[in-house]
């Protein structure tokens, strides 16, 4: 009797033991797996800046770390184009597109929210399908009405046609739809009017949406490519990615500069991540993977 | 050219054929100079880039501006893949260029549907001869469609075989004696592979590596004796026995496992890094070929091999300069720049600077020009020398010049990897390329 008393005990403190190795060593083996998944993301950005770091003759070597690291990748780079001035355009054409999305988002999506009004499903839907419509049909017209504005080369050019985005206008009409009528029958009940309501009590309690909506703005906007590439005439009046690409020549690629110019240019996303690691994931969580 | 580019083409061409001129260049005659200030704007895929390419195009500009006041050259750069889509847009925007650099396969195109001004309808018989005395007669019928010449050639080389000659020591070959043919490419490559770790053979003739462009297809077809469409460019002859034997000869290659599937950036990556014994393909690759190969391994270049006996046909890849202003003044003006660039001063920037051909062959042996260049830089030689075999590089007629193209390429991917039946892949997409041709639509 004794015995099992003693003996129950020890039996179900070794299971649990058991349990808890099995537990722990599951949780190792989860872990080792995330860290080796981790560093098979991060790998390509470390050769990014490894290759940056080589010489000319050596760009293709598989070594972890070069013999001989130097950064006159980084000095031809900065002196065959203007790459502070290509990333102060990149900053300012991404931070005026966001502004100016997240302005024209709101305004509809709060229309669409806030009022029922003729055709308004209709207006939403055909908003809905300007976002299927390939980029590629709408850069012509687009390139006509600039060039006869006088806008080529310039930075408002890589502006002006994003002033609005469906996806902007379709995540906050969704959200703002989603939002409390009891909020906003209270703001009512205290005077605000309509204007008011919006930015006093909708913006606030969205903010955590239009943040995650601004990173992504912000993010496909500084790796725009193409509509820039039809637009500048200048190195002087381009953006970054326009300047990476420049070292994919006729004569072949210079990997060397172009690593180097790539590791510039992705310091400032890099350090969005890193700054604001916990809204770019909701961000992308919030608007499914883009 | 891109896939985004060709896209974007096939809508230009779609949208704007029917505004941008359809009509031939005006046959009006220039004045004689330019006497009041003019400026030019002029596309530039060199200027597009950061590098050589672009420091030698503005150092040619500023030459220009220098000797010339009254005439400023605008240099805006355009990737060449993006070349005719943004003529053709701009062209729509009524802001076309006055001078453009056009890649050699879309000089139909861009002479028929952008109101390309052929040099003879405006330039003087005389100063025309004038210029052209001297220029080698190959590389002057570069630029020459339907008998009038469109295009002078500006950035071009031709195909050349460069290889790693420590790789062929290394395999107990005498690095002396390069492959002259194709079937000493594939016994040279099946050697390196069997006594080395070594790739034996890449170039960008067909496949992934050719990137969409048939200039090198063109000088392999034209050294079996094949082309691509009839002389008169009104019908396709790429299924023909003569360049279906090439495309065979390239499939054994392939069936031997001495040519792959692979990409352009890796084959020259290959090369740079020493893993390929040798490469077949543009000599304006050399520059960068010499910088990978310094220090690790002795680079060397030979012509292109030929079928047999016969020496190797070669077709140019690269660009011309195409007058598509129709100011008379600004033609006078681009007319004056064209000649610079195409001048010995010119062709000597051109060759030692960025890395292409000369035109004007003279110029090798003239101490005033490129003489001492050509001495230090024995790769040129091999190209040097393939200029009196020289052949244009064909470009196909039309607005559906690139669905041609793209037709008979994928066929030939599929012909050379695919593993079907060769001259029925072929046949089929001749069939199929034959109705987008001008004269079936």
């Amino acid at each position: 009797m004794t015995t099992e008393t003693l003996s129950l005990p020890m039996s179900t403190s070794g299971l649990q033991s058991r349990k808890k190795r099995r537990q722990a060593n599951l949780a190792i083996a989860g872990h080792a797996l995330m860290i080796v998944m981790s560093l098979f993301a991060v790998f390509p950005v470390y050769w990014m800046l490894v290759s940056s770091l080589r010489a000319e003759n050596h760009i293709f070597d598989t070594a972890l770390w070069p013999d001989a690291a130097s950064l006159d990748n980084y000095a031809y780079a900065l002196s065959a184009i203007p790459i502070w001035r290509m990333l102060w355009n990149t900053l300012v054409v991404s931070a005026a597109v966001t502004f100016i999305q997240l302005l024209t988002g709101i305004a509809a999506a709060y229309g669409f929210a806030r009022w029922r009004f003729r055709f308004d499903k209709f207006v939403y839907a055909l908003i809905g399908l300007t976002w299927l419509v390939p980029i590629q049909v709408v850069m012509i017209p687009n390139y006509l009405l600039v060039a006869r504005m006088g806008l080529l080369d310039s930075l408002p050019a890589l502006i002006l046609p994003h002033f609005a985005s469906a996806f902007a206008i379709m995540l906050l009409t969704q959200s703002m739809r989603a939002f409390p009528k009891e909020v906003l029958e209270a703001a009512r009940m205290d005077g605000a009017g309509s204007w008011r309501t919006l930015w006093e009590v909708i913006v606030p309690n969205l903010r955590g949406i239009i943040a995650s909506l601004a990173i992504l703005i912000f993010i496909s906007t500084w790796n725009e490519y193409f509509w820039p590439l039809l637009l500048s005439r200048s190195a002087e009046n381009t953006v970054i990615q326009i300047g990476i690409q420049m070292f994919i020549t006729q004569e072949g690629t210079s990997w060397g500069p172009l690593m180097a110019a790539s590791s510039l240019a992705s310091l400032p996303i890099l350090l969005i991540y890193v700054v604001l690691q916990r809204q770019v994931i909701q961000s992308f969580m919030k608007s499914g993977i883009r | 050219m891109s896939a985004i580019g060709k896209k974007l083409a096939r809508i230009l061409v779609g949208t704007f054929a029917s505004v941008a001129v359809a009509a031939p260049g005006f046959a009006q005659t220039i004045p004689a100079t330019v006497d009041k200030p003019v400026t030019i704007t002029f596309y530039n895929y060199n200027l597009a880039s950061a590098g050589i390419g672009a420091d030698g195009t503005k150092k040619l500009i500023a030459e220009f501006m220098a000797a010339n006041p009254m005439i400023k050259v605008d240099g805006v750069g355009v990737p060449s893949t993006e070349m005719n889509s943004r003529i053709l847009a701009d062209v729509a925007a009524g802001r076309g260029p006055d001078l453009a650099q056009v890649v050699f396969d879309g000089l139909d195109f861009v002479a028929n549907n952008m109101g390309a001004s052929a040099l003879e309808d405006i330039v003087p018989a005389d100063e025309l001869a004038e210029h052209f005395n001297g220029m080698s007669k190959n590389g002057l019928e570069l630029g020459v469609l339907d008998g009038k010449t469109y295009a002078l050639a500006y950035t071009f080389s031709t195909p050349v075989l460069f290889y790693n000659a420590d790789l062929f020591r290394k395999a107990g070959l005498d690095p002396d004696s390069p492959p002259k043919n194709w079937a000493e490419i594939k016994e040279t490559a099946l050697t390196i592979q069997d006594k080395t770790d070594a790739k034996g053979f890449s170039t960008g003739v067909v496949g992934a590596a050719a990137s969409g462009f048939d200039w090198l297809l063109q000088s392999v077809l034209l050294s079996n004796g094949g082309r691509v469409m009839s002389e008169d460019r009104k019908t396709l002859t790429f299924a023909e026995p003569a360049a279906a034997g090439a495309v065979k000869m390239l499939r054994e290659l392939h069936d031997a496992g001495v040519l792959e599937n692979s990409s352009s950036g890796s084959n020259l990556e290959s090369m740079n890094a020493g893993g390929t014994a040798m490469f077949l393909n543009t000599s304006a690759y050399q520059r960068a070929l010499i910088a990978g190969a310094e220090g690790k391994y002795e680079l060397r270049a030979a012509p292109m091999p030929g079928f047999g006996d016969t020496l190797a046909t070669p077709t140019n890849s690269g660009s011309g300069l195409v007058i598509l202003s129709h100011d008379p003044l600004k033609q006078r003006a681009a007319w004056e720049f064209m000649k610079f660039l195409t001048s010995k001063r010119g062709y000597t920037i051109i060759t030692s600077e960025i890395g292409y051909l000369p035109l004007r062959t003279d110029i090798v042996n003239d101490p005033a020009y490129l003489k001492d260049w050509v001495a230090e830089h024995p790769l040129i030689q091999p190209n040097l020398a393939q200029l009196e075999r020289l052949q244009p590089w064909t470009p196909f007629p039309g607005s559906n010049y690139r669905q041609i193209l793209k037709t008979m390429m994928d066929a030939m991917e599929q012909a050379v990897f695919g593993g079907g039946d060769v001259d029925a892949t072929l046949k089929a997409a001749q069939d199929q390329a034959q109705a987008l041709m001008p004269n079936n639509t």
